[in-house]
This record gives C-alpha cells, sequence and structure tokens, in this order.
C-alpha cells in the first residue's frame, strides 16, 4: 500500500496510508526505502482484524482520522542526506576468525552461521568466474534500495560458504531477484514464504548437485550452500531483517537448491522446469515462493488413472487461502509445483502421459467445491473486498469461465485458472514413490527463470578450480 | 589487548542515517567542536569492536571525543551488559519506543538499553527507564521543545509504586543529591536517551542558555509512608502498581518553612512560565508537613486548594515583568488575564495542575521544593512500569 501511496505522491497528489499498530516500523523503513523517509501515514490503533466494528469505528474516529486529515493537508517532511555505506573495497574488519564471525553476526550481517570471511583474495576469486566488472549493476533491490552488483554477489557467495565456480549461478540467481516479474519487495510479507530455487541443466552435474536421496535436504555443498546465499542475499543487500522490515509471521529456513534428475526427464521425454518456463538456455535458474509444502507419500499404483486422484488430493490440500492468488489479488498467479520422484514420473509416463497432458488429467482432478474457494477468500479471511461470487468475477472477465459453470456452489472447480499454471518437476529419490507439492504465494513470489551465464574460460576455470 | 564489544549508542533516524552527521555540522557552525573533536567519526554499524591495553579508558576517551557523553566517565555498552538490560524487559530488542525528538534517532529497546548501560544503570532499572523514555516520547511532553529551548528545563522523573523501593530509588534523605545510584543513573540514562538519541547537544541543538544540574540527572521516588494516597493513586492507579511521572521542571527550588513559604515562591516571578503555558509544577513537599497536615485532617487536594489560594502574582508585579513586555497580549491564556483584572494571578490554572510529591526527610524545620514549570502543553505524563 505504501508503494502506492509513494508512486502518488512523486506524482504530486497528496496521500494518507493507513497503518496499523503493529506495522510502524516497518512502514518507517519501507517508505525510507521507497525514497520518501516522510511519506505520511495515519495510525489505526490494534489490528482491525480483532475489532469489533463499534471498536474500530472508535479507533477510525479518535485517531485515525485526524492523521489522516493532516496527512492529506500538510506538506510531507523533506527527504534527509544519503546514508554512506562501505565501498566494495573497503576492509571493515580485521581480526580472528572468531572475531570476524562475531562482528558479521552482531551487525546484522550474517545469519547465525559462522560465515567465510569475505576478505578480498576470496572475492577476486569468485570475480574470476564472471566475465563482466564487479560494479556491474544487476538492478536495484527493495525495501534498502540497495545496489546489486557482481561485486556484492561475490562477498554473499563467500560468506554463504560456496565455491568460486558457483558463480554464474549466483548472478543469475539475484539477476532473478531484480526481475519485477518476481516480486523481491514482498519477501517480508506476513505469510513468511520462503523461496525454492530449481537448477537446470549439465551445472547439476558438473558442479555436484544433489537430485536424488534427500534433494531437499541440506547436506551437499553446492545445493546448500546456493539456499543460504538466497537468505543471505536478501538479509545483506535487499535489507530484510527480522523485526524490522521482515514482518513474516513464522518464516521457515531457507532451502536448499532442488536440482531437477536431467536423465530422468531425458528418458521419458518431459520437458524440464526451465524449458517449461519458456528458457532454453543450457543452464537457468527458477526461483518461486512457496508458503509451505508437504510429502505425497507412497503413491500407490501403476496406471496414472489410479495414481493421480492421490496426486491431486495432495496438491490440493497443500493449498488454502492462497487461492486468493487464483481468483483474487494477481488472479491466476497461484502457481502449485509438484515433485515427483522418478519412479513416479516414469510410471505416469509409461501409462502414456506426457507432462503437459499430466497437467491437464490434474487440472480436472484438482479441484473444490465453489462455495469452498469462496469462503477461502470471502469469509474465512478478509482478503477480497466486498465478498465476490466466482461467477461475478467470471462474468467480470477476470477469471475463465471453468470457474462458472453453474451456480451449484457445490459444483467442482480448478484451484488454477489453467492446467500450465500447475508445475512439475522431477527429483529426490529415484526408486521411491513419494512426491511432494509447495503451495504458492501468487504474484509476491512469481516464478521467474534465468539463463546462466558462463565466462568464456569456463571449462579451464572450472577444472583448476576441481584441482585445488 | 583487551577487546571490548560495544553496541553503537548513537542515534540512527528510521531512514537509516546517523543524527550525528547533523550534530558535526551544527557543532561545526557553533565552533563546539572543543567539546567533541570527533564527532561523527565512528563506524556506521551497529556494534563496534574496541582492542587496547585499557579498553575501558580508550572507550571513555573515544565516547568524549565522539560527543557522547555528558562530561562524566560511562559505562561502556557491551554487548554483554545491553543482554543484561534487555532480560530485564518482555520487549524485543529492534522493537521501536519512537522517535527521539528533535534529531529523530530511532528509541529501540536495544538503543535505549546502550545509554542505560552508559549512565551506569543496573539491570534491574531498566523498566523504570523504559517507562521514562515511553513517557518522554508522549507527544504531550513537548521533547522538541525541551530539547532546543533556551530556558533550563528539565524532565523531572517521579517514582512510585513497590519499584522504588525494591530499587532503592531514594525519596528520603537527600533524595534530589548525591549518593543514590538508582536515583542518579535512571535520571541520567534518560538525559543520555535525549543526548545520544535525540541529538540534545548544548549549544549545538540545544540552546538553554545556562542549563542546570538536574539536566545531568532528576530522579527520585515519593515517599509512600505518610497517611496519603500516593500520586500515582491519586492519578488512577493501584497502589502495587509502579509507575513513572515525568514533569518538565525549569529548575527545582528549594523552599523551607511551611505551606506560606511555598506559596509565597509559587506567588512569584518563578511562575511566569507556568502562568504563559498553563503549566503543571510539581510541589515537592516534606514528610514532616505532610504527615502533621494529615493528621490536622487536611487531603492532599485541599494543599493544592490552599497553595492555589495563597500562591498568587501580583497583577502589577506580572504587568512590570520582562515577559509580559516581550511576548503578545493574546498569548496569554484567559484564565490568567481574568485573574489579573482582579489583582493578583494564581500559579497555575487550578489546583489539580500542582504535582503534588511527597519526598526528602523527616526534618522538623521542613524542606520543601518548587519545581516550576515550562512550556506547551499541559504535561504530566505517567507510564507504568512493567518489570519482566
Amino acid at each position: 500500500m505504501l508503494r502506492a501511496s509513494a508512486v502518488a505522491e512523486r506524482a504530486g497528489v497528496p496521500t494518507a496510508s493507513l497503518v496499523c499498530e503493529g506495522f510502524r516500523g516497518q512502514a518507517a523503513t519501507t517508505a525510507t526505502g521507497l525514497g520518501l523517509p516522510g511519506l505520511p501515514t495515519a495510525l489505526v490503533p490494534g489490528h482491525v482484524d480483532v475489532q469489533s466494528v463499534d471498536e474500530l469505528r472508535q479507533n477510525v474516529a479518535t485517531v485515525t482520522v485526524d492523521a489522516v486529515i493532516r496527512n492529506l493537508t500538510e506538506a510531507p517532511a523533506r527527504v534527509g542526506a544519503a546514508v554512506v555505506e562501505p565501498g566494495p573495497g573497503d576492509v571493515v574488519f580485521e581480526g580472528t576468525l572468531d572475531e570476524v564471525n562475531r562482528f558479521f553476526y552482531e551487525n546484522d550481517w550474517s545469519d547465525g552461521l559462522p560465515i567465510v570471511p569475505p576478505t578480498p583474495d576470496r572475492v577476486a576469486e569468485f570475480l574470476r568466474f564472471c566475465d563482466r566488472p564487479g560494479e556491474t549493476s544487476l538492478g536495484v533491490l527493495l525495501p534498502d534500495r540497495r545496489r546489486a552488483t557482481i561485486w556484492n554477489v561475490a562477498v554473499n557467495g563467500v560468506m554463504a560458504g560456496c565455491r568460486p565456480e558457483y558463480m554464474p549461478i549466483l548472478v543469475a540467481l539475484v539477476e532473478a531477484m531484480a526481475d519485477p516479474r518476481y516480486g523481491v519487495e514482498h519477501s517480508g510479507n506476513t505469510p513468511g514464504a520462503e523461496t525454492l530455487i530449481i537448477l537446470n541443466g549439465p551445472l547439476i552435474k558438473e558442479l555436484g548437485f544433489n537430485y536424488e536421496q534427500g534433494a531437499l535436504r541440506d547436506g551437499v555443498q553446492a545445493n546448500t550452500t546456493i539456499g543460504r546465499f538466497w537468505r543471505l542475499y536478501l538479509r545483506n543487500v535487499a535489507g530484510f531483517l527480522h523485526h524490522r522490515t521482515d514482518k513474516g509471521t513464522f518464516g521457515n529456513t531457507w532451502r536448499v537448491v532442488l536440482a531437477e534428475n536431467e536423465d530422468a526427464l531425458r528418458r521419458i521425454g518431459w520437458s524440464t522446469i526451465a524449458e517449461d518456463e519458456g528458457v532454453l538456455a543450457a543452464n537457468a535458474v527458477t526461483i518461486s515462493r512457496y508458503t509451505g509444502g508437504g510429502v505425497i507419500a507412497s503413491v500407490f499404483g501403476n496406471t496414472p488413472p489410479r495414481m493421480l486422484p492421490y496426486l491431486a488430493d495432495a496438491i490440493v490440500a497443500k493449498v488454502g487461502w492462497e487461492l486468493l492468488f487464483t481468483v483474487g489479488m494477481g488472479a491466476g498467479s497461484q502457481r502449485p509445483l509438484l515433485i515427483l520422484s522418478p519412479i513416479l514420473a516414469e510410471t505416469l509416463a509409461k501409462g502414456g502421459l506426457d507432462k503437459a497432458q499430466l497437467k491437464e488429467r490434474l487440472f480436472e482432478l484438482a479441484r473444490v467445491p465453489a462455495g469452498k474457494l469462496e469462503r477461502y477468500v470471502g469469509e474465512w479471511t478478509n482478503l477480497m473486498p466486498g465478498r465476490p461470487t466466482l461467477t461475478g468475477l467470471v462474468k467480470a472477465g477476470l477469471i475463465p469461465a471453468v470457474f462458472a459453470e453453474s451456480e451449484d456452489p457445490e459444483r467442482l472447480v480448478p484451484i488454477v485458472c489453467r492446467a500450465e499454471d500447475l508445475m512439475i518437476a522431477v527429483s529426490g529419490d529415484p526408486l521411491r514413490t513419494n512426491a511432494y507439492a509447495f503451495a504458492h504465494n501468487g504474484i509476491l513470489g512469481f516464478p521467474t527463470t534465468k539463463p546462466i551465464r558462463l565466462p568464456a574460460e569456463w571449462s579451464r576455470l572450472l577444472r583448476e578450480a576441481r584441482a585445488r | 589487548m583487551e577487546s571490548l564489544w560495544l553496541l553503537v549508542p548513537a542515534g540512527q533516524r528510521a531512514s537509516g542515517e546517523w543524527i550525528d552527521d547533523t550534530l558535526r555540522a551544527r557543532a561545526e557552525e557553533k565552533g563546539l567542536l572543543g567539546r567533541s573533536p570527533r564527532a561523527g567519526d565512528f563506524p556506521r554499524r551497529r556494534v563496534e569492536l574496541i582492542r587496547d591495553v585499557d579498553p575501558t579508558a580508550a572507550v571513555n576517551r573515544r565516547y568524549r571525543e565522539r560527543g557522547w557523553t555528558d562530561g562524566l566517565p560511562i559505562v561502556p555498552p557491551t554487548l554483554g551488559r545491553v543482554d543484561e538490560m534487555l532480560a530485564e524487559s518482555s520487549l524485543e530488542r529492534h522493537a521501536v519506543l519512537g522517535e527521539v525528538e528533535p534529531l529523530g534517532g530511532v528509541a529501540t529497546i536495544e538503543k535505549v538499553a546502550a545509554n542505560a548501560v552508559m549512565a551506569g544503570c543496573e539491570p534491574s532499572y531498566f523498566p523504570v527507564v523504559l517507562a521514562a523514555v515511553q513517557a518522554l516520547l508522549d507527544p504531550a511532553f513537548n521533547l522538541r521543545g525541551v530539547q532546543t529551548t533556551d530556558e533550563n528545563v528539565a524532565p523531572l522523573l517521579v517514582v512510585n509504586g513497590p519499584a522504588a523501593g525494591r530499587l532503592g530509588i531514594n525519596a528520603g534523605w537527600g533524595a534530589l543529591g548525591p549518593g543514590w545510584p538508582a536515583n542518579a543513573a535512571i535520571g541520567r540514562a534518560a538525559h543520555l536517551v535525549m543526548h545520544n538519541l535525540g541529538g540534545g547537544w548544548p549549544g549545538a541543538v540545544s540552546f538553554a542558555g545556562l542549563g542546570q544540574p538536574g539536566r545531568y540527572t532528576l530522579c527520585l521516588a515519593e515517599r509512600e509512608d505518610t497517611p496519603w494516597a500516593p500520586l500515582h493513586v491519586e492519578l488512577g492507579y493501584r497502589p502495587e502498581q509502579s509507575t513513572v511521572t515525568v514533569l518538565r521542571a525549569e529548575t527545582v527550588i528549594n523552599v523551607t518553612g511551611g505551606l506560606d513559604e511555598l506559596a509565597s515562591v509559587m506567588g512569584s516571578a518563578a511562575s511566569l512560565f507556568g502562568i504563559l503555558h498553563s503549566g503543571v509544577p510539581a510541589v515537592i513537599l516534606s514528610p514532616f508537613t505532610a504527615r502533621r497536615l494529615a493528621g490536622e485532617g487536611w487531603t492532599r487536594a485541599r494543599v493544592r486548594e490552599e497553595l492555589f489560594a495563597r500562591g498568587r502574582l501580583a497583577a502589577d508585579t506580572w504587568r512590570r515583568s520582562w515577559i509580559h513586555a516581550t511576548v503578545r497580549a493574546s498569548d496569554w491564556p484567559d484564565w490568567a488575564i481574568a485573574a489579573a483584572e482582579s489583582g493578583s494571578i494564581p500559579a497555575v490554572r487550578e489546583p489539580d495542575d500542582i504535582t503534588l510529591i511527597v519526598a526528602g526527610a523527616e526534618l522538623p524545620i521542613p524542606q520543601h521544593a518548587y519545581c516550576p514549570s515550562w512550556g506547551h502543553p499541559p504535561c504530566r505524563v505517567t507510564r507504568e512500569i512493567v518489570s519482566r
């Protein structure tokens, strides 16, 4: 909301942004990040969701209205001086390993695990794996409005415990983070979703990523440290900090990188996630934010008709209020992810399904009663104003006709707008019949795929790195 | 070499700027870098590591040169000491109490804790410091005015309830004098918060012409061992609650004697700002007098009414005063103008504006004090002391 106010203020239109009590700190820092530290806000005492109509009316009448009037009639405070930060080559600290770790942690630059000190030598080693100079800008990230550069990618990569040869992946990840389509500025929102990174291409094997047993578990350097890099970068460059710019109610530990089993994909002729997202480069990363997920254990059956109802049911089971992103805010942006173990994918393929057909089948089976979907987004949460009906949204042209095939509240409707909105990856223990489903956070972390650019001397550099 | 890990106690705005940059510029303009030759010269981050053979002395030297002290030595705000402070509050370390006027440093719990450590607070004092800072940040306190006026006003902190006894906040012998660690450190912590987070550097931002020793500390407890209900109970709190009440005190005037002597000081030029601003002054009454009056059936309200009735400034004195010649006639409140027409002006708009506090030693030649107020708006801000 503050972003909308900032746009209006910049256009010369006075604004008042209503801010619940618990969000004042976030409002101040967000306003600063938007470059308008004086952005006018009006306090709403407490939190509106737990107040009766009378209490809310009383709070608004006694506190909020006055502030709104002031917001709209007084000139906002002028913008202050710039904040000076250390330059890229500055040595900010010298000391023992223990001291470096304490210093970085206490200054909010670390996540609580030990870091590898980002010494000039180590950073230089990372920079060798990128053909662009360190000062190259990859974009400006909210909320801190800090510039993402090749240099600060390398620094955070060193700190996370990455190897230098991961650098091309790290750069692609930050390019994805900076893509407006992804929406990094939402990374501190209250549902606390975490990003999952999916890797495709020959780099999976060249750099030793795990894509088999325990694919989503820490313990393999490439998968683990790149996942950690993601969160360190959100902290140190984008600027998401506990209790300040982060409002994730629970959140989650960063997720390790999911590498697809491309051997299995090739055997059954299925496309990769990156290809599904339209990126045909040899190597690519895909990022997307998920509120949560869970395993679908022991998928029984040897034909699609026996397997699909269970898989479809599991996808539905992981999705609740996130249906908002199917029919409401950013309608059509709900992109659930299903990860199949290779043996499940192979069994489905043997049953005659290619990936597009599988998505079509799941689109037909993964359905909920229309009345229930309306309750999720209109009654149990207050996320859609005015409690619109699905038929009303169809009539307004906001969602596809499939949501209004009748007026019956018991009719079944899909959980995504189009079959291709479902994402399907293949990874995990090759011979175990388990799957995994993730519920997606819609436009607040939309799937974004970027090609990975390797340096011209990649083969030589990789050989040298392996030899060290 | 020894190391100290220190929480930087300086003020940072919500926008990320450090108020010391503003302070450095103001100090340069005013030729005040002698006090703080290294103002603004510090690491711009949460934590600083100082290594020295005598790190406590090194910290003191650096902080003094950066302008972060009140001139007296400070206790280095090490991470360990700050954590001990924080353990006494249930508030999260980054929780924000507000922005400290006038320069707007953000008063997070840990920034307040760092300044409380510097002031010499025991961790157990911290809930009192937090309550006092919350009171200072109440818009009614007008901290911007207090910090920037050319008058010498300082916050007067009055502690009530069981916390006072538990923490040893003195209400008796020499309660406003030296020798009492809690009185000394709690009031000093409030001032260091004003100094380091609000930027009230003397001469650079704060233009008090003379200042007053109460700007180091001005903190006492009330004696609750008289027959009267204590201040916080009068203000609607329960006896078992603990509170800090904050007033704007222009100074502390000793008045030895009885109500007549108190009234004569109140009905003097000392009350001119109070009349102009319809202020809320404090009267600190000797426990000897309080006990005697209570024994004669007087209530606290009657004492206030009596001081209101007797403490009158002659209208002629008012008309001849410098302030009468300086401010516009329309600036004076209606009640004062009406009273002047009847020949004299009370020190306050109404009796309840007198904050009556019982404190001091049980001396038969009783000593009281009058703390006239300064500034808009009328202010008597009370906050409950919330211990973990």
